[in-house]
């Protein structure tokens, strides 16, 4: 690598490779990012004319398709391993981008968690602000009533408050209950639903192709 | 959801062969390292030197990182005289059970199919003989 050029076009091309692995986990974006600089350094280290570092790059394919062949199989791998909703809602969002499945499963879980969270934060508002805090059964004059479970900052609404500091318990096992179903919703999904391809191939007609798949 | 992993009918033959190609290449990275350690690159002249396989480099890294996320091969990175380290791979016992299994799969498969093109065999004879 003497060529000031050539050694610029490689590691134009590794810079953006690393800038579309940065989903995955620092430690295995670097160890790609490493194994494909020797891989190319080893292809054109007998006289590294710029053809033969562009054919190489080429062969290689664009830094945004080389780095979706690893990154969907990276992520959703992860996704079934991982204990944290955060990671694993991540890997939905980029299995939503893929499929219809995917879609659908993203859906079901953002709303899992959406509840599940306004549920447990109800219960600490509960634990703050108990006399603002209920579930409320309002009767109005036509004589029909509706219920609501609502934290209101100031007067309490008017009616009748039902559950008192049952909220508190209540809310915080459904909430966190439905929590941890929702993520365990989106893990047995992945291992139900989605079918790594033998050959992820973002070039080339996809035949073996599944429901859920691309 | 119903799980079909159903095949699609290549529109043509040519479509066909590079999905049997791509489809055989995990048995063939597998095989390639059964007798011992390769980095990527050797691992990739390999095949090209003893198959007819053509292969698309960028596709068989990630296709090891998969074979390694799925414990099949290890992978570590060994110093050179030619200033960089390489990322060997070596088999493990799960993957050489893997090949074992895949090999034996495919030369069954492969008999079937060769005594049942057998018909055919006569008809490409006939044409070029």
């Amino acid at each position: 690598m003497t060529d000031p050029e050539t050694q610029k076009t490689i590691d134009t091309y590794l810079t953006a490779l690393r800038k579309q692995l940065r989903e995955l986990m620092e430690e295995d974006a670097t160890d790609i990012v490493e194994e494909i600089r020797a891989h190319i350094l080893d292809k054109t280290s007998s006289g590294s004319s710029p053809e033969k570092v562009s054919a190489t790059l080429a062969a290689l394919g664009t830094p945004e398709e080389l780095a979706s062949r690893y990154r969907t199989e990276e992520l959703l791998r992860r996704a079934q391993l991982t204990r944290s909703p955060l990671v694993s809602l991540r890997s939905l969002l980029h299995w939503a981008t893929l499929s219809f499945t995917g879609i659908v499963v993203f859906i079901v879980s953002v709303f899992g968690y959406a509840v599940g969270g306004a549920l447990v934060i109800f219960a600490a508002l509960k634990a703050a602000f108990p006399r603002a805090t209920g579930l409320w059964k309002t009767v109005y004059p036509d004589g029909s009533w509706g219920l609501s479970l609502s934290f209101s900052n100031g007067t309490p609404p008017n009616g009748q408050e039902l559950l008192g500091w049952w909220v508190l318990p209540i809310g915080l096992f459904f909430g966190v209950g439905l929590l941890f179903f929702t993520f365990r919703f989106g893990t047995w999904s992945i291992r139900k639903f989605w079918r790594p391809r033998t050959w992820p191939q973002p070039d080339g007609p996809t035949n073996l192709s599944c429901v859920g798949g691309v | 959801m119903k799980d079909t992993t159903a095949v699609a009918v290549p529109e043509s033959a040519e479509k066909w062969e590079i999905q049997l190609r791509k489809g055989s290449l995990e048995l063939a990275i597998l095989a390639s390292l059964w007798d011992g350690t390769l980095y990527g690159l050797e691992i990739l002249r390999h095949l090209e030197d003893s198959s007819d396989l053509v292969v698309v480099e960028g596709t068989v890294y990630p296709l090891l990182s998969r074979l390694r996320s799925l414990g099949l091969v290890t992978s570590e990175w060994v110093e050179s005289d030619s200033g960089h380290p390489r990322k060997y791979y070596r088999l493990t016992a799960a993957g050489r059970q893997r090949a074992r299994e895949m090999a034996r799969v495919w030369a069954q498969f492969s008999a079937s199919m060769t005594s049942l093109l057998a018909p055919l065999k006569k008809e490409l004879r006939k044409e070029n003989p």
